[in-house]
């Protein structure tokens, strides 16, 4: 087993080195090099064999794929890629300190989806088998499929708006105020800190849910047609038992995949959502670093979610191996056969 | 106890939802078509007609059915216009997506080994970017000044780039930045479409008869893809009109300029603040209708086909 996880881990691998050169590949397309950024008008009042030794001095006179091996070995692996042209601060420092709000904004975001959308999928499914509950379902279904469609930004501006015109809900914190970096220590401030991400979360988890819950009726329901179910029903079983013991087991793989492949895309939905909350994020640092044309920060940027995204779809493969006895012979026995 | 059996899904259903996504397409292709005749205008860039005396005029007021934006420009001829801009961005993107990837993925299969094993795992590590973060690159690196600057005078010309105006020159930024993210998963679907049509007996034979790369693939590989293909084009239709959403949203797309449902949500969201709330919800809500009806015709006919599309 312990065998089994490692090699997958190692299956991780290619795809970062891969995604390490198609970062380097932009590195080196962009306009300029390091050494001009570095001098910028400087340049006229030196001699050009100064700036000669500067280029050696970054490596510059190398071959591309010396240099990238040079920022391999100094960039990536020392956590050095380069300062931020904005502030002059290591790039690496600036993600750090933004991170943990956005993993927080994202984790939120990724419980409410599976959460909900599960709970949202599987009263659909049962509501179905009613003649009234039809139609509450049909409309459910008609929910979903308009909150899957729509632009998550889009109904984040309509929530904003009518969240500060309603006050029965009170005093609901709009737009994050606290600072980036880890929430704060004492309770009470940690609590008012799942109050600011609950609003901005809710509408990032939206398509997802949406998606999910539609995925999840989908699955029953392919599965309520299986001809064990009719077995299970014949034999005398409760529909409510055939449903949890049998059909809900059946159809929980490909759901649990579905969530550990959710990642990437509240990443990216969690852009457009840090901009329009003001949240502190990593998200909308990628969005200011755009427009400042900060080039050393949206490379790290794109290093730092690919990461991320190439990691959490390792710990749910990971998860799914060791959940699912199927899929670990599969597995094994595709490592057997790439073997002989 | 009712009787002891569980209602699944209808086929008939599926028939009933696949008419509705066509008849929502209808909807707005119909309206794209009659923009020149409900908002007649000469010219595609600012074809509604600024009005700053009739700024955020609320709906039904004679003369501007849907009510105006902060600029004073009817919001009704506004979206007409922007329907054309946001169907050929999403037309357009998809189309080139497909084709490429298409082609990368076919011939990625094609020649198998250690190109394979290559041109695919660009793609994996293309793909472990997030969508919107592989947006925000591709635009960064298209837009830096050297790119621009190596337009040739003709391409500038044809873009109408003035000294004032740069014309259409972000519809085609939008257009290569978008379809230049969503590429990736069609070369994913046409690899293992291809994958599997390489095993048919009438490749072996073409083989036989000595057929060389390209023929083999335009001819025979991709025309039998074609259908799969087709399927992913219109779904990637739909995604290419979010995404153009959310890079004018983020004031990356086309500019107040050139209307498309995702700049007039841009400049709505200026004026809601004022109160101006249908600005906003009137783009949003033809976004939302378009997308639904591109899925749900898209999902139709993938589930005619006996498919699934892999779950992202």
């Amino acid at each position: 087993m312990l065998e089994l996880l490692l090699r997958r881990c190692l299956q991780a691998v290619p795809l970062l080195v891969i995604l390490s050169i198609v970062t380097f590949a932009a590195v080196l397309s962009l306009p300029g090099d390091p050494v001009d950024v570095l001098v910028g008008n400087a340049q006229k009042d030196m001699a050009p064999a100064e700036i000669q030794v500067l280029r050696q001095e970054f490596g510059l006179d190398k071959s591309p794929v010396e240099q990238y091996f040079l920022w391999l070995s100094n960039g990536v692996l020392k956590g050095n890629l380069g300062r931020s042209y904005k502030d002059g601060r290591p790039v690496v420092t600036i993600i750090l300190e933004r991170l943990p709000s956005t993993i927080r904004l994202v984790a939120t975001a990724l419980f409410l989806a599976f959460g909900t959308g599960m709970v949202w999928g599987l009263s659909m499914v049962i509501l179905k088998q009613s003649p009234i509950g039809k139609w509450l379902e049909a409309a459910l279904f008609l929910v979903a499929l308009v909150l899957y469609s729509a632009p998550g930004f889009w109904i984040g501006f309509l929530v904003l708006t009518m969240a500060g015109r309603i006050s029965v809900l009170g005093d609901v914190p709009l737009l994050a105020v606290h600072e980036a970096g880890s929430p704060p220590v004492n309770p009470t401030a940690a609590l008012s800190a799942i109050w600011y991400v609950l609003l901005p979360a809710t509408v990032l988890s939206l398509r997802r849910m949406a998606k999910i819950a539609l995925f999840v009726r989908a699955a029953t329901l392919n599965e309520l047609a299986q001809e064990y179910v009719t077995t299970a029903l014949g034999k005398g079983l409760s529909r409510i038992r055939v449903l949890t013991k049998h059909v809900l087991r059946n159809s929980l793989a490909p759901i649990i995949n579905l969530a550990g492949l959710s990642l990437p895309s509240l990443l990216g939905g969690s852009v457009l959502i840090e901009t329009v909350f003001a949240w502190p994020g990593m998200g909308r640092l990628a969005v200011e670093s755009t427009f400042g044309r900060d080039y050393p920060m949206i490379l790290a940027l794109v290093l730092m979610y690919g990461a991320l995204v190439i990691f959490s779809n390792l710990a749910a493969d990971m998860l799914e191996l060791i959940n699912d006895p199927r899929r670990r012979d599969a597995y094994l026995a595709e490592v057997e056969g790439a073997r002989t | 106890m009712s009787q002891a059996r569980f209602t699944t899904s209808d086929p008939r259903h599926s028939s009933i939802r696949m008419w509705v996504g066509a008849v929502l397409i209808a909807l707005v292709f119909s309206s794209a078509l009659l923009a020149p005749a409900i908002a007649p205008s000469k010219t595609l860039l600012w074809p509604v007609p600024v009005n700053l005396d009739a700024i955020n005029l609320p709906p039904l007021t004679t003369g501007h059915f849907l009510g105006t934006d902060l600029l004073g420009r009817d919001i009704l001829a506004e979206a007409l216009w922007g329907a054309r801009m946001s169907l050929v961005i999403g037309i357009v993107a998809a189309v080139a997506a497909v084709t490429f990837g298409g082609v990368w993925g076919a011939l990625s299969a094609f020649f198998g080994g250690p190109i394979d094993t290559l041109m695919m795992r660009a793609v994996d590590g293309l793909l472990a970017i997030p969508n919107i973060v592989l947006l925000l690159t591709i635009n960064t690196l298209l837009t830096a000044n050297p790119f621009l600057h190596s337009f040739p005078e003709w391409s500038l010309r044809f873009l109408k780039v003035t000294s004032f105006s740069s014309g259409y020159l972000p519809l085609f930024t939008v257009i290569v930045v978008i379809s230049a993210t969503t590429w990736l998963e069609a070369a994913r679907i046409s690899r293992s479409k291809i994958h599997s049509i390489l095993l048919e007996e009438y490749i072996y034979s073409a083989r036989a008869l000595g057929i060389g790369v390209i023929r083999m693939l335009f001819h025979h590989l991709l025309p039998n893809a074609a259908p799969v293909l087709l399927v992913e084009a219109t779904l990637l239709v739909s995604d290419a009109i979010l995404m153009e959403a959310g890079l004018s949203f983020l004031g990356l797309g086309l500019g107040p300029s050139t209307p498309s449902w995702g700049s007039m949500l841009t400049t709505a969201q200026s004026s809601l603040i004022e109160g101006n709330w249908w600005a906003v919800i009137v783009p949003g809500v033809l976004i939302t209708t378009t997308v639904v009806g591109v899925n749900l015709v898209g999902e139709g006919i993938l589930e005619g086909q006996g498919g699934k599309r892999q779950a992202t």
